[in-house]
């Protein structure tokens, strides 16, 4: 048989046997079979040297012609596996409903939650963050908050005494002070932290609790900033249409003094029978106002140049309001269900 | 405060609707906690028992005619025993619907068509025990005919009003007017105090004590104990005041208008006919109104006669001298005490009363003669004769003047208000403005009114202002805040922990911070203990997080918080402490995965947190294994303690699980470093394994120490793998492999270059640890 011939043989051979080369494993066998070191070219190359040497190079060059073609041929057998391959691929189905388990997170406390986001607003607003002693003294905690050791507003403050002059911070407003007294105006300042009375343990009330404090003393500060500020914070927690409201009230380290509201995030504020806000459209959140000039003074502040404003909001009432916790003992049971809902 | 609607209107026009009120309350400064309507009443007019004859058939039944103004009496027969010719009651007609929802039908009793009811104070919706058991008694004088309920106002809400302790002035029911009135535009309609004074009626008050600051006393004779009028003891019942009798009511319904408490005494039972303010006697007893016997003590103050204490000062009566049935003449006391002494008396004594609610805050001095004065002329009303009041002690001080300037409420409010409203508004609560004389631009000279001792500076007319136009009228604004030179560092550090603990797999929980004392007596510790606890569950401050933790039984949680400890000043730390709990068995003695877990987690903590990897080196702590406990360091200081729970602990607490520990001083972490970058080596580098053979004491990371040092900087990585304890290698020893990965930034590192290092490091080894290589 004529070279030519031998060689177009051997590529319609290979092709039927492609045909029925379903895998690489078997692509890779047919491949040795001709193209290998042993293989069916191998053998007719070794022909080549019983030709006469003038026609030679004429069949060199038709074998790798024929070379290139067996090549080719390969190359598109291994196309069309791959795509077999994932043609199978593509058929397969899952039931993607099965096992919609979330894989475990660490988490924040919903607290700790509740304290950063309102702190991030203020961060926000150029306002630092700070931490103070559970532990501090009564000057700190009631005499330089204007409220001397006879004054009523002193009994209100039902405290943990470990001296006599030394308690659990029943609010963060000490912090006022120690803020006052190691930095000059202006300030701006809010201060997370735990507080204690000694209230008994209820779904309303547990003895240990956080407050969130805001401090804000310069010139030109007035009772519009307060609003401003709490209404900012409200919205960063509950949402973009609270609003807040003032209704007076009096703190000795405050003149004015306001209570403050924000509109119920549970009904939006016009709840009939709303179980968050009892139907007033209102929730409360804690005490503000005008840091009272006696205040200033007590940290040698000039009343008649600056003026500030303070308030404190209790963190718990507004996580309650925020995640709708009915029970505020839920934040200290730790159930790995009540803190995985609210990871 | 319970502030019956009825009574209020008496001062003030106000609107219809409660909710209007309420409202209005609020907005200034006195919210109203609860509003108790009354039932539903009607069909009730006042009737007089023309007759009253035993019934026909039923011996425990009367039949009445019952003259109710119209042309024909009505017949109605009755149980009640306390009815009587002459009387004047309330009658339900037919069709008349009473408290409990009783709706009055004709019926037959025993054969007698009845037609109505007669009526109990219980079902005119008042307290049954302050009133007559049976038919309530109304006034002789009462127009027969008339609607008992409107009458007495029986159909109207009664308010619970908060009121804050600054603002003695508006626990009264004048009190709350004013405001009302300043608020809906409209005036208060004063009480009468008008009286002519009967000639004599001397009478001395010795004050001993500096706490009487002023004492008003007055004689009155010709007194008549009996019942009070109707509305009186309508008016107080619905204020929650037991009704007594004409004369006792009085001085309750004094202090509940006017806020001024007000005492009375048998004045014929007072020995010596004179009262002394002065400190108890040590030991002195005395029984109160109530019958309840109280041994004094010096810091308390009473009023005495001659002989004995006649009344707790501020706080109660004495029953010795009770004003009774058979008492004909009586001594008012107006008085005002320090508050303070009154407050500390009665939690001392556990005694609280209506008057040491209103003598423990501010009272103003001047109030004393207002009161005397109202009570002087109900007596009088009563058919009492009264004497000129005596005034002892200090006078009461004229009226303050506080400056107000004008930019001072724009300064604090950040509005604008007129001059005129500010002055109208002022005005509407009773103060005096005047634009002052010395700069009359901007400045008004204001006058406080006796009755709001709670003013007394600038800010807080400012107050009073904002209160009266509208705390709506601030303006929200975003305030300005300058470069910020406080540093939020602390806050920083723990949010820090707390994220790097979460990202770590850890769940933040919150348990609390006072613990009995078996938490620390179980700890073998101290703890800082509270003077006044609670509850024994309260008595104690955490020593540390970790014996709550143990308690949750809990897997990869955490916790930051403070801890609290007693070294002579009370130290307060900030703790971090995670916990790692298995119920998995132990595989081997000598290894410990769950170790291995928790103590990745704390280096991969101290890396985040601070920005550098610590060193590890074996420590004792109490409250860790003693074989299993890690300290991680950062230049030598300790950050962090990681290790396994001590066992006796775990059986003290009751983990039930093994239990591995990490907690972290926050104040200890160093602030974080910005990290360096290096670019790796762009040549190849080498490894080598090394299996060593050490003494049991040896660690890995002295091992790791010492290949370090012996090749400076070749060997990138130094990581022991693999540890083996068995008779391969023999008692006392273990056995390590080591991987050293080799590499230089300057060329490629040939095998001879690692060959020679790994002499070096065999050498060193061998020199400073007593390390072999493994043989086969």
């Amino acid at each position: 048989m004529a070279l030519h011939d031998q060689l177009s043989a051997l590529a319609a051979e290979l092709a039927s046997a492609l045909t029925s080369a379903s895998d690489e494993r078997a692509l890779e066998e047919l491949r040795i079979a001709y193209l290998g070191r042993s293989g069916k070219i191998t053998e007719i190359r070794r022909g080549i040297g019983k030709l006469p040497p003038d026609e030679r190079p004429t069949a060199g060059k038709s074998i790798n012609d024929a070379v290139a073609g067996l090549e080719a041929q390969f190359a598109a057998a291994q196309q069309g596996i791959e795509l077999r391959k994932l043609d199978a691929e593509l058929e397969r189905t899952l039931d993607v409903t099965l096992w919609n388990v979330p894989a475990p997170l660490g988490s924040f406390h919903p607290i700790r939650k509740t304290i950063d986001d309102a702190c991030t607003y203020f961060v926000r607003h150029g306002f630092a963050v700070l931490l103070g002693p559970e532990v501090d003294t009564t000057r700190h905690n009631f005499d330089a908050l204007n409220i001397p050791p006879d004054h009523p507003a002193r009994e209100g403050f039902d405290s943990f005494y470990l001296r006599p002059d030394l308690l659990l911070r029943p609010h963060t407003s000490p912090m006022q002070i120690r803020a006052m007294e190691a930095y000059p105006p202006p300030i701006a300042i809010v201060v997370p932290g735990k507080c204690y009375r000694r209230d008994a343990v209820d779904a309303r009330h547990l003895y240990q609790f956080n407050q969130i404090e805001g401090l804000q003393v310069g010139e030109g500060i007035h009772f519009g900033h307060l609003r401003g500020m709490l209404t900012g914070m409200c919205r960063e927690l509950f949402g973009p249409r609270q609003e807040v409201r003032f209704r007076p009230s009096f703190f000795p380290f405050t003149e004015p003094s306001a209570e403050i509201d924000t509109t119920c995030p549970g009904c939006g504020g016009g709840g009939e029978s709303c179980r968050t806000c009892g139907g007033s459209g209102w929730i409360e959140i804690g005490g503000s106002g005008m840091v009272h000039p006696n205040v200033l003074r007590a940290v040698g502040y000039d009343p008649d140049v600056v003026s500030g404003w303070a308030f404190g909001c209790g963190i718990e009432r507004l996580a309650m309001v925020r995640y709708d916790i009915g029970d505020i003992r839920e934040f200290i049971w730790n159930e790995p269900s009540f803190l995985e809902q609210l990871a | 405060m319970r502030t019956p609607l009825a009574w209020l209107r008496d001062y003030v026009d106000l609107p219809a609707e409660t909710q209007a009120i309420v409202e209005k309350l609020a907005m200034l400064g006195f919210p109203v906690e609860a509003v108790d309507s009354p039932p539903p009443l009607s069909g009730i007019v006042a009737g007089k028992l023309a007759k009253v004859e035993k019934h026909p058939n039923a011996d425990r039944l009367f039949v009445c005619s019952v003259d109710i103004g119209a042309q024909k009496p009505l017949t109605i027969a009755t149980a009640a025993t306390n009815v009587a010719q002459g009387q004047v009651v309330p009658v339900a007609t037919i069709g008349a619907q009473l408290a409990g929802g009783l709706k009055i039908e004709p019926r037959t009793m025993r054969g007698i068509a009845s037609e109505g009811m007669l009526v109990s104070a219980n079902e005119l919706g008042l307290e049954a025990d302050w009133f007559e058991d049976g038919i309530m008694q109304l006034d002789p004088q009462t127009p027969l005919g008339s609607d008992v309920v409107k009458l007495f106002g029986l159909d109207q809400d009664v308010l619970e009003v908060e009121v804050t302790s600054n603002r003695v002035d508006a626990m009264s029911m004048l009190g709350l007017a004013r405001e009302l009135a300043a608020a809906f535009g409209t005036s208060v309609r004063e009480p009468d105090s008008a009286v002519d004074y009967a000639a004599g009626g001397e009478f001395s008050v010795e004050i001993e004590s500096p706490d009487c600051k002023r004492f008003v006393a007055q004689r009155v004779s010709n007194v008549q104990v009996r019942t009070a009028k109707t509305a009186l003891r309508v008016r107080l019942a619905l204020a929650g005041q037991r009704p007594i009798s004409n004369v006792v009511d009085i001085s309750n319904f004094v202090m509940l208008e006017t806020g001024q408490p007000l005492h009375f005494y048998d004045y014929e039972r007072l020995a010596g006919r004179r009262l002394i303010v002065r400190d108890a006697r040590d030991g002195e007893r005395v029984k109160t109104l109530d019958g309840i016997d109280y041994t004094l003590a010096p810091r308390m103050l009473v009023i005495a006669d001659e002989q004995e204490t006649q009344c707790l000062a501020g706080l109660k009566g004495a029953a010795a001298s009770e004003v009774g049935p058979a008492t004909r003449e009586i001594a008012i006391e107006a008085a005002n005490f320090t508050g303070a002494r009154v407050r500390r008396m009665g939690s001392e004594l556990a005694l609280r009363s209506d008057a040491s609610a209103r003598h423990e805050k501010a009272l103003p001095l001047a109030l004393t003669d207002v009161g005397a004065a109202r009570a002087a002329r109900l007596l009088v009303d009563e058919g009492a004769t009264v004497y000129a009041p005596h005034g002892f002690g200090q006078a009461a001080p004229a009226p303050p003047i506080v400056a107000l300037r004008k930019r001072e409420v724009r300064r604090l409010l950040g509005y604008e208000l007129e001059s005129a409203e500010i002055a109208r508004i002022l005005e509407s609560l009773g103060f005096s403005v005047r634009e002052s004389a010395v700069a009359h631009d901007g400045v008004f000279e204001v006058e406080v009114p006796l009755w709001r001792s709670d003013v007394t500076i600038e800010a807080d007319l400012v107050e009073e202002i904002a209160r009266l136009a509208g705390y709506d009228r601030v303006v929200a604004a975003i305030p300005p805040t300058g470069q910020q030179a406080i540093a939020s560092e602390a806050y920083e550090m723990q949010r820090r922990v707390a994220e790097t603990l979460a990202m770590l797999g850890y769940r933040e929980v919150a348990t609390l911070a006072l613990q009995p004392a078996s938490v620390h007596q179980r700890w073998g510790t101290n703890a800082v203990e509270i003077a006044n606890p609670l509850s024994e569950d309260q008595h104690y401050m955490r020593f540390s997080l970790i014996p709550a933790l143990l308690q949750l039984r809990q897997d990869k949680i955490f916790e930051i918080g403070d801890v609290f400890g007693d070294a002579g000043e009370i130290v307060e730390k900030t703790h971090a402490a995670f916990v790692r709990r298995t119920t998995a068995p132990q595989a081997q003695s000598w290894s410990d995965e769950q170790f291995v877990a928790l103590k990745a987690d704390a280096i991969a903590f101290v890396r985040r947190a601070t920005g550098r990897l610590p060193d590890v080196r074996a420590a004792k702590h109490h409250g860790w294994h003693p074989g299993i406990c890690a300290e991680l360091t950062l230049d030598g200081n300790t950050i962090a303690i990681a290790g396994a729970l001590d066992p006796r602990l775990g059986v003290q607490f009751e983990t039930d699980g093994r239990v591995h520990v990490a907690q972290v001083d926050l104040a200890a972490l160093p602030a974080p470093v910005v990290p360096r970058y290096r670019a790796p080596s762009r040549y190849p580098s080498l490894s080598r394994d090394l299996a060593l053979v050490v003494d049991l004491g040896v660690s890995a990371q002295q091992i790791e120490t010492v290949i370090g040092g012996a090749v400076d900087g070749l060997a990138r990585t130094i990581r022991a793998f693999d540890e083996y304890h068995g008779p391969q290698v023999g008692a006392g020893k273990k056995s390590l492999a080591v991987r050293i990965v080799m590499q230089r930034d300057d060329a490629t590192m040939t095998d001879a270059e690692a060959d020679t290092a790994i002499e070096k490091i065999l050498g060193a080894l061998k020199s400073e640890l007593g390390a072999t290589l493994r043989s086969g």
